[in-house]
């Protein structure tokens, strides 16, 4: 099965061509280009976009807009490609990257996206409390490095690669295929206004 | 055969256009739902843009009877408008336009209003004048090529369908303010009270003037006597805004010596408006507010962008 795997919910887009489990090609920019790195990995690998048979996008939680942009990117090939759409979170697609690892994204206003028991949660930075000696990866983990290096969390430098979202992992995570519409964001957060309202 | 999707605003909408046949226009409006929130919300809009985006695609393409692969061009808003929003719209354009191999057509918002009239049943061809008064812009346009313009006069504040806004929230009306005032001002006296109308430089609006009139009117009637006037003072009201944009209008045709007038923007669905100006072109009412038949019809008149160049392109707010 060929597949195309993508996230754009943080920093950097991540996307990958994956086939029965080889990873035939993966990239890395911005959000705003993330089409441009899924064109490049197909043409780059010789094949069609209609010779996609399936596609992975990432659900998040993350940058509410380039979330939605991988979101709706998926949706509309999906429609347009007629393949089933899997959706995989950034923060498994980050733990799978680093195994043993404890995932966090850096979900700006002070506050980072984790996993509490296998549930994607928002906290506050400082309501993180990995047993020392727990590895801690992502740009949350980048930004409160102080932190938690001062809980005994091991930190891996700046640039290490287990710190950003890999589609490779993405698309090995990948179970359940099928219509794009059920593959809903991880948002977590309701909008301002919402709150101010209730 | 170009489909067209816009998200610029709260309003999703896709749109087939084959030549100069509207062969579909759908618009799935957010109005109610953010109607609680008294005003547009940004990220509430977004995340609705990316749950209707691709079934309202899916929708205009079954209702022209048109499938994807007929599509020629994919066309899109590409700006101006709330920037989250207008991503969501521009990603789904990308994707379509690039799974089929077609061009992408970006399109400005306002050119596409402009291009509004150039659509059947009764198109409006250049030259013309064209008043385009919306909830976010209120501009005076020399229209000399189709879906193209030359600013005349801008609002230095508000726009006109703003105002409208404003005056509901502070008559205790709903929103969107423009239907509730247009409604309630049938039931009242016009001339009840003399609210200003700006005397700005030029062809140039203001409207945050006659905005502030309305809140002390009301605040020195006293919240019993607002109440039971509110139908003079929102008929009062609405004749200030329309003054306003019928003198600036008639201003303009005398300074370019454009004789024809058009209307276009949310605002044109305004009753009082259209009959003040009993010459003018009006849009169709269906093509007033945001749609993307708008677009569609502006795309004729724009450059596509290849593949796989449109894929780097941004949106602007
Ligand atoms: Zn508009």
């Amino acid at each position: 099965m060929l597949i195309l795997a993508f996230d754009t919910a943080t920093d950097v887009a991540t996307s990958a061509l994956v086939w029965d489990g080889e990873v035939l090609g993966e990239r890395s920019s911005r959000a705003a280009t993330g089409i441009v790195d899924v064109d490049a990995l197909l043409r780059r690998g010789g094949f069609r976009e209609g010779q996609l048979e399936g596609l992975v996008v990432g659900t998040g939680p993350g940058r509410f807009t380039g979330l939605r942009m991988g979101l709706v990117t998926a949706r509309a090939l999906a429609f347009a490609l007629d393949v089933p759409v899997a959706g995989v979170s950034t923060l498994a697609a980050l733990a799978a990257g680093a195994p043993g690892a404890v995932p966090v994204v850096d979900a700006r206003r002070r506050e980072v996206f984790t996993l509490v028991d296998g549930q994607p949660r928002c906290l506050a930075p400082d309501e993180l409390r990995p047993a020392p000696g727990t590895t801690v990866v992502g740009d949350g983990a980048v930004r409160y490095r102080a932190l938690l290096e001062a809980h005994g969390a091991l930190v891996p430098p700046d640039e290490d690669e287990r710190n950003v979202p890999r589609a490779r992992f993405h698309a090995q995570l990948a179970a359940e295929f099928g219509c794009a519409e059920l593959v809903r964001p991880i948002y977590l957060r309701v909008p301002d206004a919402e709150r101010a309202l209730a | 055969m170009i489909l067209a999707l816009e998200t610029s605003c709260d309003e999703t909408a896709a749109a087939v256009l084959d030549g100069d046949d509207l062969r579909a226009s759908v618009v799935a409006s957010q109005a109610e739902l953010h109607a609680r929130y008294g005003g547009v919300v940004p990220e509430v809009a977004s995340r609705r843009h990316l749950e209707l985006v691709v079934p309202v695609a899916r929708e205009a393409l079954t209702r022209a009877g048109a499938r994807l692969q007929d599509v020629e061009r994919v066309a899109v808003t590409q700006g101006p408008g709330l920037i989250g929003a207008l991503l969501v719209g521009l990603s789904a354009a990308k994707a379509l336009a690039w799974a089929r191999r077609r061009p992408l057509v970006p399109v400005d918002h306002l050119r596409g209003h402009v291009a509004s009239l150039h659509l059947p049943p009764d198109p409006v061809w250049p030259p013309f004048l064209c008043l385009l008064a919306t909830g976010g812009h209120t501009l005076l346009l020399e229209v000399r090529e189709p879906a193209s313009f030359s600013v005349l006069g801008t609002t230095l504040d508000d726009a006109a369908g703003e105002a409208f806004d404003k005056g509901a929230r502070l008559l205790g009306l709903g929103y969107p303010g423009g239907a509730a005032i247009d409604g309630l001002a049938r039931e009242g006296d016009a001339e009840a009270f003399a609210f200003p109308v700006a005397r700005v430089g030029g062809l140039d609006f203001s409207f945050s003037g006659l905005k502030t009139a309305l809140l002390y009117t009301v605040r020195d009637l006293g919240a019993e006597e607002a109440e039971a006037r509110k139908a003079d003072l929102a008929a009062s009201y609405q004749r200030a805004i329309v003054r306003a944009l019928v003198e600036r209008a008639r201003a303009a045709a005398e300074r370019t010596g454009l004789e024809r007038l058009a209307v276009v923007g949310g605002v044109a669905a305004n009753s009082e408006l259209r009959a003040s100006l009993p010459d003018a072109a009006f849009a169709p009412l269906a093509l007033c507010t945001d749609n993307a038949a708008m677009i569609a019809s502006a795309a004729r008149f724009t450059d596509p962008v290849p593949y796989p160049d449109y894929l780097s392109l941004d949106a602007y707010a």
